[in-house]
């Protein structure tokens, strides 16, 4: 037989000159519902293999009597319920029930040598019943109400099978199909088709007007190599953007696509933008790779802060932790058990997962510039300030984010901060332990801070209610514009001053001299002393430095009193003294002796002088008594010394 | 100067009565510290400023807590440091924690224990919950007390132990629910259990600890009298009442008397030239009478604080257009 596509196996009998229903007649049988068919002996050597019974209003199958060399048979367009009384036509080739009322497939079994079945636009529910029609080539059953492919596995001579206008959810249960050429699925409620690839010779599958949605639904077709030519139209799929290029790049074989042909343009744009698409994965699945390394870090970070914050109780921990706890709470953590994966992470595919179990976390710190912001996190981000970073790097940084770091620590490379990040003009702190107010002295020595964070989180000092006016006070300098979000105004500024301004007075005009040298010697030895330290001084730095210490004699000299020195040295410095008050306290023990000697000498003198220089007179008066005796006396003096 | 009893003492004695030795080597010890900047101007000046810094209460500015404490005229000294510089944070009428009042102190002490200003707020607070907000001349007042007389505080705490605990047999405390046995009217005539030790027994024993602390108590005719106005007292209660009695404050010398504790005529001057220099103030519009609640006069070149200046302007350009353009538009 010639190829046949879905109109050309209708056979039509008008063609063919056949006219029905003239030469036949029904005559009534014995059997009350069942007509005879009779016709004429000239119509049965004429038409001999055919008869066609089109359009004759007949409720049943008649039973037709003396013709079993029929070979083609055609009830279309009849009321027929039941496929009855044809059992005895067992050369039947060509069966047309179309358009009837038929409700199940039946009374067939007889019929080994069919080879075209068509039952299309009935009312049958369910295949079943082929299982003697090994020759079956055409099988029609559009326009029925069938829900699943069964009991067609036998089947394999069968070349076309048509299930459009069905009641089909998925498709599957192909297998034993080896002629399979032509697949009509159309006008289903089809989601997913699996088991095409196991369809050897199947060249053509119509699945328009389904309710196919992604290709991995349809992803069986993908390994099916004979198929050329495929429809999705009507389908949710053919909607999507990447709808062509997929089916094309997953397709290769495919030569029409909803019944135009694939133009080899179209094929190179297909694999190309494929192409793009695996690259953009790659690089989103390497993007949340380093963003789970760094959320990982941070955790890490974190919860060595907490310890340190001795905000948990301190366990050992296990060595061989690969992946540590993500949870933030410390009430949730409990001792030292692996947690294999947290479960915030039920986002990431599986593929991230795999290879993330890999990553050991080791880091205690983490550095990030994006852009415009440099953040920080652990202490020993701090040393990274040392590193030589790029002049437009360095330049483009405008906020600097602290976390998980002590604040005390941060104010010792501030100097560094300055230097190398000369355009940083927002400061944001979170879990920096800042606690005193006077901490905020140590901010003054930056060149300018236009805003500053203080994130309420480990910063305690948040909870006061004057810290802000106290920040405006101090910083009063550097014109703020914004502290945590809040614009600055003018009534601020005003009551930062009027609350604190006295004591800026005070420590300005009331402090000795000497003290002020000291405590501002102090604030300009230790810069002098970092400058000095950095490698490479270079003119230009010896100028900033100049004007530096020019802006801190000429403003705000009454603020400058305000210094932050960090509890280590604070402590160290005291320690220093400890030495030098010893040997004071010593040296003003002797003084103190030798003046409470002095004095008791003096005093005993006091005491004792009244009557000595009695005595003293008295001694000289006895000794003057007798006139001429003393002069012989002094005189014998004087000869005697010489 | 030249009183007898001068020359009655022996040597360490006096000095050690008049923490002479104190300030002399505190003075020897700077002068160690800072030789190098203080060579430049001469050892003489160095002295002379010290000493009169001395005299004027500024030489406890920013030192060390262990100074501070040293003796009590550097201790009033930094009362009235601490009342100078922050009188002004009282007059905004804030009320500040604990916390935030230790802050303020180390401000000018780097190293001021907590446990002092805990124990001041104590007094304040009547050892209820810690952190309540305190006003401050309240705290103040307390923290005159804690600080002044800290060792003083610790033996009468000791004693008024003791007498709790019952060493005196008629500090025994009886319930008053039986009529017939009750000698004394709880203060507040309260039918619980009573609180505290009997005054005139306490009184006792703090004129006792008064004679042999000869040099950091309050006067005792002004401890006696304020246990003579009570039959019972707390412990804490009995601090309260010297923190707020005016005698005491007086005799301190410290700080002004608490209804004039918000004056300072000297530094509002000094502050309002201070605000003077605000920037921006400078052109602003002249100030609102009814603007303000503080009371310190507002020089005319001054704005007005509570308006906002960078929006003044704006507003009233938009008000007075907006007329102008709906005229327009219905036409």
């Amino acid at each position: 037989m010639r190829s046949i596509s879905q109109r050309a196996y209708k056979f039509n009998w008008e063609n063919r000159g056949f006219i029905s229903g003239d030469h036949i007649h029904l005559a009534s049988s014995s059997m009350p519902s069942f007509p005879i068919l009779q016709r004429s002996s000239e119509e049965k050597i004429l038409y001999s293999d055919r008869l066609t019974l089109e359009r004759q209003k007949l409720t049943v199958c008649p039973i037709i009597d003396g013709e079993e060399h029929l070979r083609l048979l055609n009830f279309q367009h009849n009321f027929i319920t039941r496929i009855q009384n044809i059992s005895n036509l067992q050369r039947l080739i060509f069966l047309d029930l179309y358009d009837n009322q038929i409700e199940e497939i039946s009374g067939l079994s007889t019929l080994r040598s069919l080879r075209v079945l068509l039952l299309g636009k009935n009312r049958i529910k369910q295949i079943s019943n082929l299982e003697n029609l090994k020759s079956l080539d055409v099988l029609d059953l559009h326009g029925n109400q069938i829900t699943k492919i069964e009991n067609v596995s036998h089947l394999c001579d069968l070349r076309v099978l048509n299930l459009a206008r069905n009641l089909l959810s998925h498709v599957d249960n192909l297998n034993g199909l080896d002629s399979l050429t032509e697949l009509n699925l159309r006008h289903n409620q089809i989601t997913f088709v699996r088991d095409v690839d196991n369809l050897p010779c199947l060249q053509r599958l119509f699945l328009s007007f389904n309710n196919i949605s992604t290709f991995e639904s349809v992803c069986c077709l993908a390994d099916s190599s004979s198929l050329s030519d495929i429809t999705f139209d009507g389908n949710p799929i053919a909607q999507e953007s990447w709808y062509k290029h997929t089916i094309l790049q997953n397709m290769m074989q495919l030569r029409q696509l909803d019944m135009k042909r694939v133009t080899e343009e179209e094929r190179r744009m297909a694999s190309v933008v494929a192409k793009k698409e695996e690259e953009k994965k790659r690089e989103s699945h390497k993007q949340s790779l380093l963003k789970e390394k760094k959320r990982l870090t941070i955790n890490n970070v974190a919860r060595k802060w907490d310890l340190q914050q001795h905000r948990i109780p301190n366990i050992a921990p296990n060595q061989d932790r690969k992946v540590s706890d993500s949870s933030q709470d410390p009430s949730q953590l409990h001792g030292s058990t692996v947690s294999a994966f947290p479960e915030e992470t039920g986002s990431l595919d599986s593929g991230l997962t795999n290879d993330l179990q890999g990553l050991s976390v080791t880091d205690t710190h983490l550095v990030e510039v994006d852009g415009d912001t440099l953040s920080l996190y652990g202490s020993g981000a701090l040393e990274s300030l040392d590193r030589n970073w790029s002049v437009q790097t360095a330049g483009m940084v405008t906020t600097v984010s602290f976390t998980f770091i002590e604040f005390d620590e941060i104010v010792q490379v501030l100097p560094k901060l300055k230097i190398k990040f000369p355009n940083s003009l927002h400061l944001k702190f979170k879990e920096t332990n800042l606690v005193m107010l006077q901490q905020f002295n140590a901010l003054a020595q930056l060149r300018r801070v236009d805003q500053l964070t203080i994130d309420p989180q480990g910063n305690p000092v948040v909870n006061f209610t004057l810290w802000k006016y106290y920040v405006l006070f101090r910083l009063s300098h550097f014109s703020m514009q914004k502290i945590n979000g809040t614009e600055v105004t003018q009534n601020d500024m005003i009551m930062a001053e009027r609350l604190f301004g006295i004591l800026a007075h005070v420590a300005s005009s009331e402090l000795p001299q000497y003290r002020m040298i000291s405590i501002l010697g102090d604030a300009r030895k230790k810069q002098f002393r970092y400058l000095l330290e950095t490698k490479g001084k270079k003119p230009g730095l010896v100028n900033e430095e100049n004007n530096d210490s020019k802006r801190l004699v000429g403003e705000n000299t009454n603020r400058a009193m305000l210094n932050y020195t960090t509890r280590d040295f604070y402590n160290e410095r005291l320690e220093e003294i400890k030495e030098k008050k010893k040997f004071c306290k010593m040296y003003m023990e002797d003084l103190v002796k030798e003046a409470t000697e002095i004095n008791m000498k003096n005093e005993a003198l006091q005491k004792l002088w009244p009557q000595m220089f009695i005595e003293l007179v008295r001694d000289a008066v006895i000794e003057i008594r007798n006139k001429n005796s003393y002069m012989k006396l002094c005189l014998q003096q004087i000869t005697d010394q010489n | 100067m030249l009183s007898p009893d001068r020359l009655a003492l022996p040597d360490y004695e006096y000095l050690a009565q008049r923490h002479v030795l104190t300030y002399m080597e505190d003075a020897v010890c700077q002068l160690l510290e800072n030789k190098e900047d203080i060579s430049q101007y001469g050892v003489a000046r160095f002295f002379t400023e010290y000493f009169n810094s001395v005299c004027q209460g500024t030489h406890i500015l920013f030192r060390e807590f262990s100074f501070i404490q040293a003796t009590p005229h550097n201790r009033a000294s930094f009362l009235r440091a601490f009342w100078k510089c922050f009188r002004t944070v009282g007059k905004n009428g804030d009320l500040l924690t604990m916390r935030e009042y230790h802050c303020l102190l180390q401000l000018l002490c780097p190293d001021f224990p907590l446990e002092l200003t805990q124990k001041a707020a104590r007094i304040v607070l009547m050892d209820d919950a810690m952190d309540c907000l305190m006003s401050f001349s309240d705290f103040l007042l307390a923290f005159q007390i804690q600080f002044y007389y800290s060792e003083f505080l610790e033996s009468v705490a000791a004693i008024y132990q003791d007498l709790l605990a019952g060493k005196n047999p008629n500090t025994v405390i009886v319930p008053t629910s039986s009529s017939g046995q009750h000698r004394q009217r709880p203060p507040l005539g309260e039918a619980s259990v009573l609180e505290g030790v009997e005054a005139s027994l306490f009184s006792q024993c703090l004129e006792n600890l008064c004679d042999r602390h000869k040099y950091s108590c309050p006067p005792p005719a002004l401890v006696k009298e304020v246990l003579s106005n009570v039959q019972r007292l707390t412990f804490y209660g009995f601090l309260v009442a010297l923190s707020k009695h005016h005698g005491i404050n007086q005799a301190l010398g410290a700080l002004p008397d608490k209804g004039d504790l918000m004056h300072d005529p000297a530094m509002d001057e000094e502050l309002e030239r201070l605000l003077a220099q605000v920037p921006g103030l400078v052109n602003s519009a002249p100030a609102n009478p009814e603007a303000g609640c503080l009371p310190f006069r507002t020089p005319p070149r001054v704005g007005s604080p509570w308006r906002p200046l960078h929006h003044a302007r704006k507003v009233d350009a938009e008000s007075d257009g907006s007329t102008e353009e709906t005229d327009e538009s219905e036409t």
